[in-house]
């Protein structure tokens, strides 16, 4: 066949550039390529000896800097929680209000329908529609880190460090954009070139707090760490990057081996974000939270509260909590709230909010007080929380960007047994100090 | 009666390609996804003089490999969707790594006009660019632009109907890769060009460097059709 010879020719003549050349001929063509650009642009490009340095240069020199490089990017990020947490409390504060005041008159219309009311939907999707502020000034603070050409920079900042686990700098953008949420996080990841890199990538970023999540930390962190809030939020997230780069070196080492892609860095210069870039960028993303607080949320949360009417959600909450209870929070509630998690991470404190018919800003404090909850409880919660399976739209990314089941199956299997491995090893061991 | 043409916006990542998209459709462009990937499709168009000018949005890319969906995405289009032209948009502030995919359209065999967007960026830094050299020693026609400004906008229009009338002259481009290489790309484009098929479809040249380098997606369209 004439196709055959052709593909024969061609490995003949690889042969034999290899002999001639010691290297790839892909090689010996790129660097031909680079002396004719480089011959034809000393004839067309006049540049001066000392490039001036552009203010992008000079922010770059501090920002990019070998060693203040990473912990600039770690105060840049406390400060994010820092602003998220000062404003959104007040702002909170009174759609607590507006809730608890609506919450009592539901009940005050009594029967089974002032219990749906009242418990069920204010209760339940109150409690999620009261994080909308911290939630939107998070993205909107993340929007401005992006536009303004610092996400690009935290990501070749991590690329020494992402090297060393077997990945590129290149697959922290995806896990940035994470924390916004895990659905486009994983569609982002089609940039990265290499196919094994792009599927670590894809099975770390779930580790990336997104802001389903955040409500949890906020409404725990506010009741056991009352001092400490934005301490102990920035600690789910920083857990969450470390947890994500080691198991990115744990699937390279064995089961995704193989070479890295190489790849230039582009870094654009730094640009002042417009007002209404970020508002449409914080827009884009917060809306996302919105529509699920009113369809999926809603659902769900009806649903739990019609079960726990009927007597049948306690049951199904007793089955699941023995798991549990080496980590200490063996309660049925909890283990209500950590299933129906699945649907969507908002539904941990929904449920909540349903099964204990407060409104918010009381729920932490009464989870405490009826559930027996100690501060280390909460923690080892909160870190399962973090870890444990990736909600249901992001299990539907994950298959249709890796086109197999076999990828979420395991995505939700491993991430599952590392929550409850690192919730059991919080518990246990905080206990031995806690006496 | 309008005359019809189909342009290929391609280029770098950050090299402005947006804005100049923007700039050239207006309010005229909607958003699909490409044939059985989900990679993103901006398609408009724009008047100019007596033609509608259908303007492609390809993905950014530094280079046509098949390393990744985007690379194959432009590649394919340039290959098989046929655009009239293939416009490349160049950041001139950045003009050497810019240039490498320039070679790569070259070699597809893709018509091309570039546009040097950020000129004023260049400049500003104290680059001097010899357009005029650069357009003769490539073959093909250069156009200095800042695309923020809608600053070139205008002559690009006018190279593009120019070089879909045939009128842009220019001669064959080739990177020389050496005597051994080229032995060796001259055996394969032979044996190629023996292929109707194989040869009625790509640029024998492209192929035979193609293959030298590998391309997964080049071996597997040999083999796919022997």
């Amino acid at each position: 066949m004439d196709r055959e010879e052709i593909l024969r020719a061609k490995d003949e003549s690889l042969a034999h550039l290899r002999t001639i050349y010691g290297d790839d001929a892909e090689t010996v063509l790129a660097e031909r390529r680079y002396g004719f650009i480089s011959g034809l642009l000393k004839e067309t490009l006049s540049k001066p000896a000392v490039e001036k340095l552009t203010t992008s240069d000079k922010i770059d020199k501090i920002l990019l800097h070998r060693w203040l490089g990473i912990p600039i990017f770690l105060a840049l990020l406390y400060g994010v929680f820092q602003f998220t947490f000062t404003l959104s409390a007040p702002l909170m504060d009174w759609i607590n209000a507006g809730f608890g005041w609506l919450g009592e008159q539901a009940l005050a219309i009594g029967g089974w329908g002032g219990s749906l009311l009242g418990d069920g939907i204010i209760g339940g999707v109150g409690t999620v529609l009261a994080f909308i502020p911290p939630i939107f000034l998070l993205f909107m603070a993340l929007a401005v880190l992006e536009d303004c050409g610092y996400l690009a920079r935290a990501a070749f900042i991590m690329d020494r460090l992402m090297h060393r686990v077997g990945l590129h700098g290149r697959s922290f953008v995806p896990m940035m954009l994470g924390f916004g949420c895990n659905v486009p996080a994983v569609m982002a990841t089609r940039t990265i070139e290499n196919p094994k890199d792009r599927l670590t990538t894809i099975l770390i970023n779930p580790f990336m707090t997104c802001g389903g999540r955040l409500p949890i930390y906020i409404l725990f962190a506010a009741a056991f760490f009352a001092a400490y809030q934005a301490l102990v939020v920035f600690s789910f997230y920083a857990i969450g990057i470390v947890i994500a780069i080691t198991m990115a070196f744990v699937f390279r080492k064995w089961l995704l081996r193989g070479p890295s892609g190489h790849f230039v860095m582009e870094l654009p210069p730094y640009r002042l974000p417009t007002i209404k870039g970020t508002l449409i960028h914080t827009w884009e993303r917060g809306r996302v939270f919105l529509i699920r607080a009113g369809t999926i949320i809603f659902a769900v949360v009806v649903l739990i509260w019609l079960l726990n009417y009927t007597g049948a959600l306690e049951p199904i909450g007793r089955a699941f909590a023995p798991i549990f209870s080496p980590a200490g929070f063996g309660q049925w509630q909890a283990a209500v709230a950590l299933t129906f998690g699945f649907l969507a991470k908002e539904v941990v404190i929904g449920s909540f909010g349903t099964l204990f018919g407060v409104e918010q800003e009381a729920l932490g404090t009464t989870i405490g007080a009826q559930l027996g909850w100690t501060p280390l409880i909460a923690y080892a919660f909160m870190a399962f929380c973090l870890l444990y399976v990736p909600c249901i739209a992001t299990i539907a990314m994950i298959k249709r960007e890796t086109a197999s089941w076999k990828w979420p199956l395991f995505a939700m299997g491993y991430t599952t047994v590392l929550a409850w491995i690192v919730a059991t090893l919080i518990y246990q061991i905080g206990r031995l100090f806690a006496g | 009666m309008a005359k019809e043409i189909t342009i290929a916006l391609t280029g770098n990542p950050n090299s402005g390609k947006t804005t100049v998209f923007n700039n050239l459709t207006g309010g005229r462009q909607h958003v699909g996804n490409w044939p059985g990937v989900t990679v993103e499709k901006k398609e408009g168009t724009c008047r100019y003089q007596d033609y509608t000018i259908n303007v492609v949005d390809l993905p950014g890319v530094y280079s046509l490999t098949a390393h990744s969906l985007d690379e194959v995405v432009a590649r394919n289009f340039i290959v098989e969707g046929k655009p009239n032209l293939v416009v490349q948009i160049i950041d001139a502030s950045n003009l050497e790594r810019n240039l490498y995919l320039t070679i790569q359209l070259l070699e597809l065999g893709a018509n091309l006009v570039l546009a040097l967007n950020m000129s004023d960026v260049a400049e500003s830094r104290g680059h001097q660019i010899d357009i005029k050299q650069l357009s003769s020693l490539l073959g093909l026609p250069v156009v200095r632009m800042v695309a923020s400004r809608n600053d070139g906008t205008k002559e690009l229009l006018k190279e593009v109907v120019r070089a879909a009338e045939g009128q842009a002259e220019g001669r064959r481009f080739r990177v020389h890769y050496g005597a051994e290489v080229e032995e060796e790309i001259a055996k394969l484009e032979d044996l190629i060009s023996k292929d109707e098929e194989l040869r009625r479809k790509y640029s024998p040249r492209w192929l035979a460097i193609k293959l030298l380098e590998e391309d997964e997606d080049v071996i597997r369209a040999i083999k796919g059709h022997g």
